[in-house]
């Protein structure tokens, strides 16, 4: 009886496992299908930027705010960098998004040009205007 | 005007940074020699102005605005080419 009882128990357990298991795997599958298959929930934003900017607008970009900002080569510039973090001011700011118009010849509007705060924000900008222009 | 960016801007300090835009965007349509040297005073003008003038001095800045505005005009007519230097310097000299 005894032993008929713990048998029973424990078949309990393995039920719930197996049914979290499967919802586990269906959370899975539903993230790749929405997402690229790169589906990392710890870093929602570094998915964010590695999809929306091209790496090599993001490059250019870095290279101009560091010239602009004349940073030591051994300070880092990334997408995510925030141009007041890097030690840039307002002025400074305006500066770089007038340097970035030049080198990849567009404009860019007062309202977009005060909302960008960051290397990632200004490559996906110009990523759109580009786009607009060729279209 | 310490701000930076990410925080929000005030109206003043927009009508400032579209004024130094409107210099750097007016420099540009000048002969690369004279372009650098706008650059150099319109840059080193605003920062200086931006370490020495109290953000709450408003009727002020609001002088400076109304003055750099009327700069700027004469510093976009293509007869001011030499000029512009003188413009811009006449701040401090009161020329």
């Amino acid at each position: 009886m005894a032993s008929l009882a713990g048998s029973s128990i424990s078949m309990q357990p393995r039920q719930t496992l197996a049914t979290s298991r499967v919802s586990g795997l269906k959370l899975v599958s539903f993230v790749n299908r929405g997402r690229s298959s790169l589906s990392f929930r710890l870093r929602p934003d570094r998915l964010r930027i590695s999809c929306a900017a091209k790496p090599e607008t993001v490059d250019k970009v870095c290279e101009i705010v560091r010239k602009q900002l004349a940073l030591p080569s051994d300070k880092a510039v990334t997408g995510e960098s925030k141009f007041a973090e890097l030690g840039a001011d307002s002025l400074d700011t305006v500066e770089i998004v007038m340097g970035l118009e030049e080198e990849f010849g567009i404009t860019v509007e007062e309202d977009n040009a005060q909302s960008i705060s960051t290397v990632h924000d200004a490559a996906e900008l110009i990523d759109k205007l580009c786009g607009e222009k060729s279209a | 005007m310490g701000a930076s960016k990410g925080q929000k801007l005030s109206g003043m300090q927009r009508q400032v940074l579209s004024l130094y835009r409107g210099f750097l965007r007016a420099a540009r349509l000048k002969p690369t020699e004279d372009r650098r040297q706008i650059e150099s005073i319109v840059s080193a003008e605003f920062r200086r102005n931006s370490k020495q003038v109290d953000r709450k001095n408003f009727l002020y800045i609001e002088y400076l605005l109304r003055r750099g505005k009327k700069q700027l005009d004469q510093l976009k007519s293509p007869d001011t080419i030499g000029l512009s230097s003188c413009n811009v310097s006449s701040s401090k000299k009161k020329c």
